[in-house]
């Protein structure tokens, strides 16, 4: 939605400034919001010094951090490496397709979330069943995706690969993958988006470490400020992997990209 | 000897349980380093017998041979140049070029020879590594006509390769295309529906009738052409102010116009 | 390696065979106890629980009862993030100065999962409706925004202009033509949202609820009934494709009226 340009910037600046003011004298100030209710300013950075450097839910925050991008690269990297050579697979034969599609609408209807108490029966509360449960939640965006890309490539494209007798793996390699990467990296970040989404998710219902981990703590706890901090240390996490993406997605496709 | 031989084809479209007849009975030759332009109506299913050339469509019946063999599948023999271009995006001028090539397993400094070659001959020189997006519309079809030359093929086919383009470039790369045909001489089947450009670059013309096509005339354009000695005018608007020009490009206007009266008549 | 036929029409054995292979690895690792049969029952255990759960109770309620209780968890929050959601799009689209203000805002909490706000949530509503509904709204929100944003804005000024000249009041404008060039968009965003508000609610039932089907799920859990627990995955399956079903064929029967846009 946004443009990063520099007025847009500016003004929202602006806006994130006015809300912090806002918070601070809702909270504060004024007592308006009480302390049980959202946290003050002050508070909450006194929960980031806290888990930074003493730690809190058994751990540090970078410790959390690590583990949980861990795992979600994990899960991450093993449904892509299933679900993107199958997407396109599915895209291009169409024997594939048929066979592969109905076990395939049997799984894509069940929400990531939903896999967690069947995870957790098969394998227990440790990191196994999270990594189980990201995978489910990558898996099915980059199967739909790459499976789009194929079907994006155009038809003019694909005779003029007949006409100039492109076959077997040279057609996979130079036509097939550079024509779907768009769609597939759009299912790769949305495979990202969602491995993030669960890990969270799975952490909050049953973790021993983690960001989710903290989460449930500081509810239980009752200590706002604190997921304040997991909440924020979440979304910057799921930012930074989704930039990093995005950077390796103009790297392999300078056709797009150059002006 | 590359020539195009139609014999008796028909196509007939099955959709939704009815059958829509596109071509009937087409009976043609065209001999080795012709040039041959095919205008006709909308529909009037000049893209697919070319396509049929191409190995990119099946006759109902009769059959399409090139060289003596029928058509099964697309080859680099019969090399096609595409209204829509149909470059590869995600490879440079260069590469586009040297896909095919390096399919038929050339050596490396063969390909670049012939490379190098036509990007001279198209006017791409400095274009090399760009890419097609980057590129106006002429460049581009100038890429997919160097990259189709580059196959050396039997037969070049070309869809109406300048429909896309404004009406200036279009001016441009057919005077580009006759020098180049001139040039370098091979069996060519030219789909279009401007009969300006047909008259400009054909031994003969085909025209053919609203569908169902058929064959419905055939105009000699090359006696009057070598005649009148066109080739000695550079520009394409000298050559298009001749009589001689003007006449041919009447006749078969005339001749078109009708099969348009049939079209409308039915829709 | 050309693309094959393009028609699926004489390949469904082996979509047959597909299925038929998934259900006969299950049936066979089932049958060869390759697990307890507590972690991995047959399919037609499975099948037996879930017709079972129809009309005896599990964790307090049927099935029936439980998905409904879901159901109207999920239906409030939709509809709360489709009201507000919808016309703070339009007018974002609309008010150049609106969007300015409240897209940084929005980008920044967009990213946050909505399972992250559980914690809030318990701590603001206890285990009242409010908690499941603030996270159902957390994630169908985002979805109505950003269509209900790219319908408004992204109309064909010619349209407009075409309305101005023949002398519309603003008002007309809005109501008769920007609003219907918004509304495929604003039909399509509320199909997605709908997804993504189900998918809320399974995780926030499944940390604080009491009752519905990701409870339902939890308690399975607890006792180890895989069966229970995989006829609440597939009744939470069933719903999910019914609700795209349905909106889905509303959208096509509104859209009906409308020609098709331009891409």
């Amino acid at each position: 939605m946004a443009r990063f340009r520099p007025a847009r910037l500016a003004a929202g600046a602006c806006t994130l400034a006015g809300v912090l003011l806002l918070w601070y004298a809702s909270t504060s100030l004024t007592g308006w919001i009480g302390p049980a209710r959202f946290p003050e300013p002050v508070e909450v950075w006194d929960a980031l010094r806290q888990i930074t450097v003493a730690g809190y839910a058994d751990g540090r925050l970078d410790q959390h951090v690590l583990h949980s991008c861990a795992l979600v690269l994990m899960g991450f990297a093993a449904a892509t490496a299933v679900g993107v050579p199958l997407g396109l697979w599915m895209g291009h034969s169409r024997r594939a397709e048929a066979f592969f599609n109905p076990i395939f609408m049997l799984i894509r209807p069940i929400p990531p979330l939903a896999w967690i108490p069947l995870a957790i029966v098969w394998l227990g509360l440790e990191d196994a069943s999270k990594v189980m449960v990201i995978w489910f939640a990558a898996f099915v965006p980059s199967v739909i995706n790459s499976y789009v890309g194929v079907r994006s490539i155009e038809r003019p494209v694909l005779e003029a690969a007949a006409m100039l007798e492109v076959r077997g793996a040279r057609f996979v390699r130079e036509v097939v993958v550079p024509g779907a990467l768009p769609h597939v990296f759009t299912g790769l970040r949305l495979s990202l988006q969602a491995s993030w989404t669960t890990l969270v998710a799975a952490e909050l219902i049953g973790a021993l470490f983690g960001l989710g981990h903290v989460l449930t703590q500081g509810s239980l706890d009752i200590y706002p400020a604190m997921i304040l901090v997991a909440m924020m240390a979440v979304a910057l996490c799921g930012g930074l992997m989704t930039a990093a993406l995005t950077w390796l997605e103009q790297a392999s496709m300078p056709w797009r990209f150059k002006a | 000897m590359s020539n195009i031989v139609f014999e008796s084809v028909s196509r007939v479209f099955r959709r939704d349980g009815r059958d829509f007849p596109t071509l009937d009975g087409i009976s043609l030759e065209i001999a080795d380093k012709e040039f041959v332009a095919v205008v006709g109506p909308s529909g009037c299913g000049k893209t697919t017998c070319m396509r049929m050339v191409a190995g990119l469509e099946f006759p109902s019946s009769g059959e399409v041979r090139v060289a003596g063999q029928p058509v099964r599948k697309p080859s680099a023999e019969r090399a096609v140049v595409f209204q829509q271009f149909a470059l590869f995006p995600w490879k440079s001028v260069w590469d586009n070029i040297d896909f095919g090539l390096r399919v038929k397993s050339l050596p490396a400094s063969r390909r670049r020879e012939i490379i190098e070659h036509y990007i001279g001959l198209m006017n791409l020189k400095g274009y090399e590594s760009a890419y097609p997006h980057q590129l106006s519309g002429g460049m581009q079809q100038r890429v997919a006509i160097a990259r189709a030359y580059a196959l050396d093929p039997q037969v070049l086919l070309m869809d109406e390769p300048f429909g896309a383009l404004d009406a200036q470039t279009r001016v441009v790369m057919q005077e580009e295309l006759v020098k180049l045909a001139r040039i370098n001489p091979r069996t060519v089947m030219f789909i279009t529906h401007a009969v300006d450009e047909s008259v400009y670059l054909a031994d003969r013309v085909v025209i053919m009738t609203s569908r169902p096509g058929r064959v419905k005339e055939i105009v000699d354009v090359k006696p009057t052409r070598e005649r009148e000695g066109w080739d000695k005018y550079p520009k394409i608007e000298d050559v298009m102010d001749l009589p001689s020009f003007t006449n041919l490009r009447t006749h078969i206007w005339r001749s078109l116009r009708e099969e348009h009266g049939h079209v409308e008549k039915r829709a | 390696m050309k693309r094959d036929a393009d028609s699926t029409a004489g390949l469904w054995p082996l979509s047959v065979a597909g299925l038929a292979a998934f259900f006969g690895i299950w049936w066979l690792a089932a049958g060869l106890h390759l697990a307890p049969p507590q972690f991995l029952p047959m399919p037609q255990e499975v099948l037996r629980t879930f017709a079972g759960l129809l009309h005896e109770p599990f964790a307090g309620y049927t099935l029936g009862q439980h998905l409904w209780s879901s159901f109207l968890r999920f239906a409030m929050g939709f509809l709360l993030a489709a009201a507000i959601g919808v016309p703070l799009g339009l007018l974002m689209g609309w008010f150049e100065w609106l969007d300015r203000i409240v897209t940084p805002l929005f980008e920044c909490v967009r990213y946050v999962a909505p399972i992250a706000w559980v914690p809030f949530a318990a701590l603001w509503f206890g285990t009242g409706i409010g908690g499941p509904v603030l996270i159902i709204f957390a994630g169908a929100f985002p979805a109505c925004v950003v269509n209900a944003y790219r319908g408004a804005k992204y109309v064909e000024p010619r349209l407009v202009e075409a309305a101005q000249t023949l002398g519309a009041s603003s008002l007309r404008i809005v109501a008769q033509v920007l609003l219907p060039a918004a509304l495929p968009s604003i039909v399509a965003g509320l199909r997605v949202s709908a997804g993504l508000g189900w998918m809320s609610l399974i995780g926030a039932e499944l940390i604080v609820a009491s009752s519905g089907i990701g409870y339902m799920l939890v308690k399975g859990q607890s006792n180890i009934d895989t069966a229970i627990v995989m006829s609440g995955m597939i009744a939470i399956g069933l719903v999910g494709v019914a609700i795209d079903v349905l909106l889905r064929r509303a959208e096509s029967r509104l859209m009906r009226y409308r020609h098709p846009s331009h891409s």
